[in-house]
């Protein structure tokens, strides 16, 4: 028999079952399946004849509102962020202020290109990444509580409406999610997206979701420059990420990957009280991944930094690219240096200023430094933090996504949009602002 | 004396705890790698139990075992070219209905199935009364009562896989009728693959049926066959 036969039968086969049953095979086949369970589910299960309402099904009565629930969500999100915002301020300031006394002790020592490059470049640039421990680990843990209870299932349900009527669903909105803890996590999750369309759109708009690797720099630029609105400013970022991700995921799948979107069950699991070691455990693997980095690709690069800057070329470097940023505001050759290096891993943004500013009095004094050195005002710290989040995806996430989607044009379509939208919305934030000063 | 050497799979829906199952069955003995080709985990232990020698392959949690998502194309491919000695499918007791729609297509591809009927405590706290006899009758495979969570009824699945590899107990499966307009075709399309080079280790009439679900990945094997 040949295969050509086979599949000619096939076909004869569906256009019978459409012609007198009005329905696809793929249907009535499950349709039986289905039949086949609801029937023995009436010999071998016995429910309470009136079912027990549980504390899940009560939770989710107000969670799941149809009125109520985004707007639950937004302030559940709030709250996490601030709870975040407030309980780390105090402890980054302690050790910022720890790293300075590191720094003054390492400065004296001789040769003085020795005691510089540990000053200043080491410490100057690795502390001030790693400064910012506590909230990483805050946020860590904040995010593990939500998906560890079944929070971030509800909030993905939620959204499923809208984002069904931007062309995706509401499992592409557990990736973004996610994406608030690390990207490259967030892109991995993607494969439970069935449809293939779903998934690539899905991929490619994660790194705009603002990773924990974005924190530093939106806490230091906050503190320094809106002292009295740090927590709505850096929630701003987290909005503006969220909102361009389904924008742009919604523009991709209309234009360049069009096609049906994919139909699925929204899974529910019941609301558990997340154990302390499990929470404690899942904050700590990303944790120790943003200590690794800051002990080796940070560190790298903070040397690398120091060198070129020690010999006098880091200027010309940073000249060379720097007015290309001037339409935002930033157009400093330091801050084209931060975000050439923030490549390999965003949080080196802070590392690279840290290296260039010796700092002083606690992360405020070091923001601060920004306005003076480089005569920064709020409205250019704030179209910067834009371009941190929205420009280039870091190497790991470019990696992932060559890797998950097997291709490298979206990866450098992924690396080439995200640059122009960085650039662009920071230039409308500056250009803009500036007709209201 | 050499062990014998037997493979398992286990298989379940997201959240029915087949990763608890999986780590009170190896404990510590477990690799972590990747499916060949694709970056999804693939996840390995061992155990020796009496005279057996087992190797545990926690297969990607799915609800179905359709050809719609790349965790489902793994599943099903593993069970059907791999061949493991026994599937071991975790179910969700106070999720019942929803978890039985793997267990159906398990037990279609006439699978050498254990059932693992999981989460008994939290079926029992709804006030669910879940007749396992009558259950185990009527999907004519095992089912192990268990709460993986309390590390309850692992020896128990244990001897069942054991029993269920040695044949003494028998997996007779079911035999779902698809009803007379599907079957006629499912019929005619069975006869053409029994006489094809296709038919060569897999059920014909699971093949069939397959086609008749345009499922991508068969009538890809169909063209290369």
């Amino acid at each position: 028999m040949s295969d050509g036969e086979i599949i000619n039968t096939r076909n004869d086969s569906l256009a019978h079952l459409r012609r007198i049953h009005g329905d696809d095979a793929e249907t009535m086949i499950a349709d039986a399946r289905y039949g086949f369970i609801s029937g023995l589910m009436q010999d071998v299960l016995e429910k309470p004849s009136v079912a027990k309402v549980t504390m899940t099904d009560r939770i989710d009565r107000l969670m799941l509102n149809r009125w109520l629930g985004i707007p639950l969500f937004l302030v559940i999100l709030f709250g996490v962020f601030q709870f975040t915002f407030t309980v780390s301020t105090p402890l980054i300031d302690w050790i910022s202020r720890g790293m300075d006394w590191l720094a003054e002790q390492a400065a004296v020592i001789s040769p003085a290109w020795l005691g510089s490059l540990l000053s200043d470049g080491v410490i100057g640039g690795v502390g001030a990444v790693l400064t910012f421990i506590p909230i990483i680990f805050l946020l860590y843990i904040a995010m593990s509580i939500l998906e560890d209870t079944g929070y971030l299932a509800r909030a993905a349900f939620v959204m499923d409406r809208l984002m069904h009527r931007l062309g995706l669903h509401g499992r592409s909105f557990v990736t973004l999610m996610l994406g608030f803890g690390c990207s490259v996590a967030a892109i991995m999750s993607s494969r439970t997206i069935e449809n293939p369309k779903d998934r690539l759109a899905t991929i490619l708009v994660t790194p705009l979701m603002s990773c924990g690797g974005r924190l530093p720099i939106y806490v230091l630029l906050a503190a320094a420059f809106f002292t009295a609105h740090q927590g709505l400013v850096v929630f701003g970022m987290y909005a503006i990420g969220v909102i361009l991700a389904i924008l742009l995921a919604w523009l991709f799948r209309k234009k360049l990957l069009s096609g049906e979107s994919g139909h699925f069950v929204m899974e529910l699991p019941p609301y558990r009280l997340p154990t302390i070691t499990g929470v404690l455990a899942h904050a700590w693997e990303h944790g120790k991944a943003f200590l690794i980095r800051a002990g080796t690709l940070i560190f790298g690069a903070v040397v690398i930094i120091w060198f070129l800057n020690y010999f006098n070329v880091l200027d010309n470097i940073g000249r060379a690219i720097a007015p290309v940023f001037s339409t935002a505001g930033f157009g400093q050759w330091q801050a084209a240096v931060a975000l050439i290096f923030g490549v390999l891993a965003k949080e080196t943004v802070v590392g690279t200023f840290g290296t260039l500013f010796p700092a002083t009095e606690g992360t405020a004094g070091f923001g601060a430094v920004l306005g003076t050195e480089l005569g920064w005002t709020p409205l250019i710290a704030f179209a910067f933090m834009a371009m941190v989040l929205l420009y280039i995806p870091c190497v790991a996430t470019l990696g992932i996504i060559r890797k998950e989607t097997g291709s490298w044009k979206w990866t450098f379509f992924a690396f080439g949009y995200t640059l122009v939208l960085g650039w662009l919305v920071a230039t409308l934030i500056y250009q803009i602002g500036s007709l209201f000063a | 004396m050499e062990k014998k050497k037997l493979t398992i799979a286990l298989t379940g829906n997201p959240n029915s705890g087949k990763t608890t199952v999986f780590n009170n069955l190896t404990g510590t003995r477990q690799r972590v790698g990747n499916w060949p080709g694709v970056t999804v985990e693939k996840k390995e232990g061992n155990l020796n139990y009496k005279d057996y020698s087992i190797k545990v392959v926690d297969l990607p949690g799915v609800y179905s075992l359709t050809a719609y998502s790349l965790d489902e194309i793994i599943a099903r491919n593993y069970i059907v070219d791999e061949k493991p000695g026994v599937v071991v499918d975790v179910v969700d007791a106070s999720n019942l209905e929803r978890n039985l729609y793997l267990t159906v297509q398990l037990l279609e591809m006439q699978t050498n199935l254990v059932i693992s009927l999981n989460m008994m405590d939290v079926a029992e706290s709804k006030e669910y009364r879940i007749d396992v006899s009558e259950l185990s009758r009527l999907l004519g495979a095992p089912v192990v009562p268990m709460v993986a969570a309390r590390n309850q009824g692992t020896q128990e699945l244990l001897q069942t896989v054991i029993d269920v590899a040695e044949g003494s107990i028998r997996v007779k499966g079911i035999n779902l009728n698809y009803g007379h307009v599907v079957e006629e075709e499912i019929e005619k399309l069975e006869k053409l693959i029994s006489g094809s080079a296709l038919a060569d280790g897999y059920s014909p009439r699971w093949l069939a049926v397959k086609l008749l679900e345009e499922d991508k990945e068969i009538e890809k094997k169909i063209g290369h066959a």
